[in-house]
């Protein structure tokens, strides 16, 4: 009788238990609830995921400012500050434009002008942009436009942007890392601690998953871009891919892709298949990844060592070598052997 | 021996449970739904796994004309008169993280139900 005594109480205590651990699952599953948006801008596809009890609110947030972004950096469309100062060559811009055309200009010096978004004339001369045919350029063609590139033709008094009068600059390479930062700023902003996003393939980590766990990010194989090359494991990182298999044209048995070369004038081609850039940085991590591209393979791992403290980065080359830097050593798997970038 | 009848009703309905848990499992095995969208609205909702006969789908507006092909467990882009062909080269739908994407239309296919170990993916 002692003994059914005790069961009694021992179920009156699991039933009480169970009662409280259905109740917290109920408010965890508020507090993680979860919204996923996807939509169309800055002429790519957007997704973004995110936790928590205002996560609705935020994405509706984000769609928002990019919708506002893509007006003012578009080249082709008439309303943007970018059209306008192509057309116009002085601009009272907005301050969004002035900040990263300052930011490129101070990239572009730091990357020695592999950065360079005054290449618009050149990447019109190939065709790619929407409406235009693709096409390879004469070597005069490209001769003469390549008088026109080079960033010592911007010139910024305040708010006034100023451009030589054969200049036309293009964001393209830098636009949506911005655009990136700040729905990383936007989610904060809204209280939310987990979400991810796809900017074009410019990936946003924010905080880690709802778990506590790591965001895990593929990197594309630039072979077979159905497939992966490795995976990263990140949280609260922007990760942003460049490689020549992303956009391109074949003529004559050749491949050209979209990477132009600012100092030669040609699709770069200097030993990479693609690179991925990890930062805490947004716009720094998608105007690198375009600069090391057009580096090429031995300089870039070389400006890898110079700025290990600044990001990490994954390397793979025209031969499928795959290198990473130091310290992704614990957080990036590939079924692919790969390398580490040391002195 | 009240007591100890409450513990032998309660394993049977945990057994019960687990077992109807098993059967559903089997009988009904893991749906495979994707999604077609269209200019940002939905088109069709569809369980890969329970279609039985191949049939086509045609999207057109004034941006052209995209024929998306389904088969039992399987989606692809069959045909598109966009200038990229990307949609159409990009073959069947095989990862929640890289859907089927034809840009110049705006139409995505997609998967509804992800499953994937892979949250995101970079660079495709």
């Amino acid at each position: 009788m002692y003994q059914g005594f005790d069961i009694l109480k021992i179920l009156h205590k699991i039933s009480i238990l169970l009662i409280i651990l259905i109740a917290l699952l109920i408010t965890a599953c508020n507090v993680n609830s979860r919204y996923d948006s996807e939509f169309f801008a800055m002429d790519t596809v957007m997704t973004v995921t995110a936790y928590g009890s205002e996560s609705e609110a935020a994405v509706k947030a984000v769609e928002k400012e990019i919708n506002r972004i893509d007006t003012l950096f578009s080249v082709q469309n008439k309303n943007s500050d970018i059209y306008k100062l192509n057309k116009e060559k002085s601009l009272s811009a907005s301050a969004d434009t002035i900040e990263l055309i300052n930011r490129s200009i101070t990239i572009s010096s730091i990357t020695d002008g592999a950065f360079d978004i005054t290449v618009e004339p050149l990447v019109r001369a190939w065709g790619f942009y929407s409406g235009l045919e693709n096409t390879v350029p004469a070597q005069n063609v490209i001769d003469n436009e390549l008088k026109r590139i080079g960033m010592q033709h911007i010139t910024i008094n305040d708010s006034v942007v100023v451009l030589d009068k054969d200049t036309s600059v293009d964001l393209g390479a830098i636009a949506k890392g911005y655009a990136s930062s700040r729905v990383k700023q936007i989610l904060r902003d809204n209280n939310i601690s987990s979400a991810v996003a796809s900017i074009g393939g410019n990936v946003r980590t924010v905080g880690t998953k709802p778990d506590g766990s790591k965001w895990t990010v593929a990197i594309a194989d630039p072979d077979d871009n159905s497939l992966q090359a490795g995976v990263i494991s990140v949280s609260d990182k922007a990760v942003v891919t460049s490689g020549g298999y992303q956009r391109y044209f074949e003529k004559d048995g050749n491949i050209y892709h979209h990477i132009i070369n600012p100092k030669t004038g040609y699709p770069a081609n200097e030993g990479l298949k693609s690179v991925t850039v990890i930062s805490d940085d947004d716009t720094f991590a998608d105007a690198l990844s375009t600069s090391l591209f057009v580096m090429g393979l031995e300089q870039a791992k070389h400006f890898c060592k110079q700025y290990s403290s600044d990001f990490d980065a994954v390397l793979i080359s025209d031969d499928n070598k795959i290198y990473i830097t130091e310290n992704l050593k614990n957080d990036f798997s590939s079924q692919k052997s790969f390398e580490v970038i040391t002195d | 021996m009240k007591n100890h009848i409450w513990i032998i009703i309660f394993s049977a309905v945990i057994a019960l449970c687990a077992a109807i848990w098993m059967v559903m499992q089997v009988t009904y095995p893991a749906t495979k739904i994707i999604g077609i969208y269209h200019n940002g609205s939905l088109v069709e909702k569809i369980d890969l796994n329970t279609v039985t006969d191949e049939r086509e789908i045609k999207l057109s507006d004034e941006n052209g004309e995209n024929v998306i092909l389904i088969s039992h467990g399987c989606v692809r882009m069959k045909s598109a008169d966009c200038p990229d062909k990307i949609c159409v080269n990009h073959g069947e739908l095989t990862s929640s993280v890289s859907p089927i994407v034809c840009l110049p239309h705006r139409v995505i296919i997609k998967f509804e139900n992800a499953d994937d170990l892979i949250d995101v993916k970079t660079g495709a």
